[in-house]
């Protein structure tokens, strides 16, 4: 009973902090939503009678879902190039990663202004290689946006993925050699399916992340390519309008959750390494 | 290791770090550019940019105020975050599953909704000061890194060392300082570093938490960039960049930097 | 299927550092070979090099007509068991025994039925859709071995294999392992760091120190007549005296040693004893006796310790420290002055200079 209390004391603190200025500021955001007049759902029905709102909505979640694709696929066989690599290249390559992981969302977008602006780097090498059309406006598209998302994730991914491919024991692999699985088969039938639900949590931290994103789709999309994230924002402090600003809010907290508890049950399902 | 890498994949990898690493290379280049306008390459080199950041006033103030906010926020959630590490790993039995899933909530819960959500309620709502809400929405937003990184080093606590103590006369509180803080150091200063530099490069609870005279760093830039197009976002990025190198070179000697791939 | 293994000069180096040095060996068809020795002796490097984890940097490996030194691991159709069982976690009992013949090619009812069929030969029939983390650790052994067999490999290779074992579990397997290998008439190298567990299994042992085998031969052999100072300790004759023969009459040999040492031992008991050897024995090999005109080592008597059939003493004596036994009846005490009289049948004799 002492231990229980002691143990609830320490975690008060952070216990508070997390009830008052988190669930209890976030929840009246989404009760909100249910207070409009109109009945509880009218915020909802609202938002997607909006033809505008529903395209945001759409082009948030395909940038999200291209994103996540694109980070899974290059952040896996990046990852087993790492974790494959001799200690001394693995240690390089894991700080290759790490840099622009720790290096702001502000600092990498801005790059890419640099880097796609009509007087960028990828135009001026355009036009001096004389391709028809160059410069192209890059900036601005959806295409522009996924492209630095990847940027943004692939760090985020190559890592997760690199601690799960470490944890597949050498005699595993062995073992599968020793059977006479070729490199092929071996990183067909054992490397892979071990890794899926490394996958699987490395996906839900890039969807979550480029679903929710602020900062890049502000930078490299502009108003052109409004998602969610800019659009709270647009709603919230340029056209104060906190209500449909709630609605998005909400819309975002649910389409979050839903996927990681999804994600995370169906990665538990798939762990053979839990049991 | 059982057989080589074939080299189509090793190809692959240099490609995906050369996208890695090409975009910050560039900023570099674009910073010590002597023109007013951004490219790459720079033609002629200078480090007049550099200057530049600190004779705009905005910059200056911003940059006093991310660190302010960035060291107190990362001390506000150490304080609260280490004796809840603590206590998860010590009270393991006697707790609730889902205390350890409150700590993580501020990562589960999109960065923009807290912030919008801060000022809405708290800002707004409870009339709390400008700073003070950002305060707060920064020690939320770095708490679970605390928690975390420091309940993996208390992991690996052995606690009769504690109990040991105890049992040779040292008070509970006492040992708590004295035997259990030294073991779990390392996993301090990286929860520190961690927290601080996601403190300093946060804009999306920032965004809404910014007042008059009340702004930080990350949050400055996306306002420059949208007005001017010059070389001195480049030398702040720069800058950013920097300090970046410096908090790896201190992860890599307290901990080593492979303990992010944990 | 079986065929005999021979690795012929084989050096390998991990690094700047030599780990295995100008090893050679011949193992015979259907013949079981344990590597014994502590941790970091080569027998770890040496199995991975024939199962073709290692290259190594000079020596040749060959089963039966094939030359393995240079085939990749998966060509190579060596049946293996991990110290870990490193059995595949996302698949089941009946997968992992039916992977090998997967990737040989084999039709998925075909292998089903060959994979049930060495199931039930472990008795593992009723688990067979379980995944391996559902299983408890002899369980987990039997899968490994079930799952190294099935391919059925002209050599089986062990690595440690019962070392996660509890005591009882780890007798029964090595029995079973034992009893499967002889049916199949199966090449097979055990590695173990276990004297009792290689002694127990093994047709012939080989002794590793420092990268190089130190004595191969039956375990009878190792136990009674070790072929130098290294293997004798490895084998428990803890105390090594050297000796001069002064007088022969008959099979007897009268030989004497610094400080009044003076042992009369018998060549009929102990083989030919050349004029100057060392004098090898176990502590149960070497009497305390307290009348003191007899022949023997005099001792000054330290510690006793009692171990049920005997007691132990610690003893100083002109030849160094030694360990002798005494019987139950008549303890000694520390201080006491003693004789030391070797035993001949926990004796043995080494070549003069191994001590």
């Amino acid at each position: 009973m002492l231990k229980r209390l002691s143990g609830w004391a320490m975690s008060a603190p952070a216990t508070a902090l997390v009830v008052v200025f988190l669930i209890l500021p976030v929840g009246a955001t989404i009760a909100a939503t249910f207070a409009v007049g109109g009945g509880p759902l009218a915020a909802y029905v609202d938002y997607l009678s909006s033809g505008f709102r529903r395209t945001v909505l759409w082009r948030t979640l395909e940038i999200a879902l291209l994103t996540t694709l694109f980070s899974v696929i290059i952040g896996f066989f990046t990852a087993y190039v790492v974790s494959r690599a001799s200690p001394r290249w693995r240690s390089i390559l894991i700080i290759a990663a790490v840099f622009p992981l720790l290096t702001g969302v502000v600092v990498r977008s801005f790059a890419f202004l640099i880097l796609l602006g009509r007087n960028g780097m990828v135009n001026n090498v355009l036009v001096w290689l004389g391709v028809e059309g160059a410069p192209f406006s890059m900036l601005y598209t959806e295409g522009a946006v996924i492209v630095a998302m990847v940027y943004l994730f692939v760090p985020l991914m190559v890592l997760t993925l690199v601690g799960v491919l470490e944890n597949i024991p050498d005699d595993v692999i062995q073992a599968a050699a020793s059977l006479g699985a070729t490199p092929p088969q071996i990183f067909r039938q054992v490397i892979f399916p071990l890794a899926v639900p490394g996958l699987i949590v490395g996906a839900v931290l890039v969807f979550t992340g480029s679903f929710t994103a602020y900062a890049t789709p502000q930078l490299v999309g502009g108003e052109n390519v409004m998602v969610m994230g800019t659009f709270l924002h647009q709603q919230a402090m340029v056209t104060f309008d906190w209500d449909s600003a709630s609605t998005i809010a909400a819309i975002m907290v649910v389409v979050t959750l839903a996927v990681v508890l999804a994600m995370t049950r169906m990665a538990r399902r798939l762990n053979p390494m839990a049991t | 290791m059982t057989g080589r890498l074939s080299p189509v994949l090793i190809g692959f990898a240099v490609l995906v770090y050369a996208f890695l690493m090409g975009p910050l290379i560039i900023v570099i280049g674009a910073a010590l550019s002597d023109t007013t306008f951004l490219t790459f390459p720079p033609q002629g080199l200078s480090l007049r940019w550099f200057e530049r950041i600190f004779e705009i006033g905005a910059f200056r103030r911003t940059m006093v105020t991310s660190f302010q906010v960035a060291t107190l926020a990362t001390i506000c959630a150490l304080i609260v975050g280490i004796p809840a590490a603590y206590a998860l790993n010590r009270y393991r039995v006697q707790l609730p599953g889902w205390l350890s899933t409150l700590f993580v909530l501020p990562v589960l819960v999109p960065e923009i909704v807290l912030g919008f959500s801060l000022l809405r309620s708290i800002q707004v709502g409870a009339g709390f000061p400008v700073f003070s809400t950002l305060l707060i929405g920064h020690t939320l937003l770095v708490l679970p890194y605390c928690v975390r990184v420091i309940s993996a080093s208390l992991a690996s606590f052995d606690f009769s060392i504690e109990e040991a103590a105890i049992s040779l006369g040292s008070p509970k509180w006492k040992t708590f300082f004295t035997i259990v803080l030294p073991n779990v150091r390392s996993g301090v200063i990286a929860a520190f570093i961690l927290a601080f530099i996601t403190s300093i490069n946060d804009v999306s609870v920032a965004l809404f938490l910014t007042g008059p005279g009340i702004s930080t760093l990350p949050i400055q830039i996306l306002a420059h960039v949208e007005q001017f197009f010059d070389p001195v976002i480049a030398s702040v990025s720069v800058l950013l960049m920097v300090l970046t190198v410096a908090v790896m070179a201190v992860v890599e000697r307290t901990l080593g930097l492979t303990f992010l791939t944990k | 299927m079986t065929a005999p293994l021979s690795l012929a000069n084989l050096t390998a180096h991990y690094g700047t550092t030599k780990v295995l040095d100008d090893l050679s060996l011949d193992v015979g068809e259907g013949e079981l070979v344990s590597l014994l020795g502590a941790s970091g002796c080569g027998k770890t490097t040496t199995l991975r090099l024939i199962a073709g984890f290692l290259v190594p940097t000079a020596g040749t490996i060959h089963l039966g007509e094939t030359d393995l030194t240079r085939l990749p691991a998966h060509r190579r159709n060596i049946g293996l068991v991990f110290q870990n069982y490193a059995l595949f976690p996302h698949l089941s009992v009946l997968d992992n025994v039916a992977f090998g013949l997967k990737q040989r090619g084999m039709a998925s009812a075909a292998r089903a039925e060959r994979a049930r069929a060495m199931l039930a030969r472990v008795g593992l029939t009723p688990l067979e859709e379980r995944l391996p983390g559902e299983l408890s650790g002899g369980q987990r052994q039997r899968v490994a071995l079930a799952r190294a067999l099935v391919i059925e490999p002209p050599l089986l290779m062990f690595d440690e294999p019962l070392s996660n074992l509890d005591a009882k579990l780890r007798v029964d397997m090595r029995v079973e392992i034992r009893q499967l290998q002889r049916a199949n008439n199966t090449t097979a190298v055990f590695v173990t760091h276990d004297q009792e567990e290689a002694f127990s299994i093994s047709d012939r042992v080989a002794i590793m120190d420092a990268g190089r085998i130190r004595q191969f031969d039956a375990p009878e052999t190792l136990y009674q007549r070790p072929a130098n100072a290294f293997v004798a300790r490895f084998v428990g004759f803890e105390n090594l005296i050297a000796l001069e023969a002064r007088r022969r009459e008959g099979a007897i040999v009268h030989a004497e040693g610094p400080g009044g040492i003076s042992v009369a031992l018998d060549q009929d008991r102990l083989g030919a004893i050349p004029d100057r050897f060392t004098l090898a024995t176990r502590p149960d090999g070497l009497r305390v006796t307290a009348q003191p005109e007899a022949e023997g080592i005099p001792a000054s008597l330290g510690l006793r310790t009692y171990l049920g059939r005997a007691y132990h003493y610690q003893a100083e004596t002109p030849a160094g420290h030694l360990v002798a036994s005494g019987p139950l009846s008549r303890p000694l005490q520390s201080g006491d002055q003693a004789r030391l009289v070797p035993e001949a049948e926990q004796c043995c004799i080494l070549p003069e200079g191994e001590i």
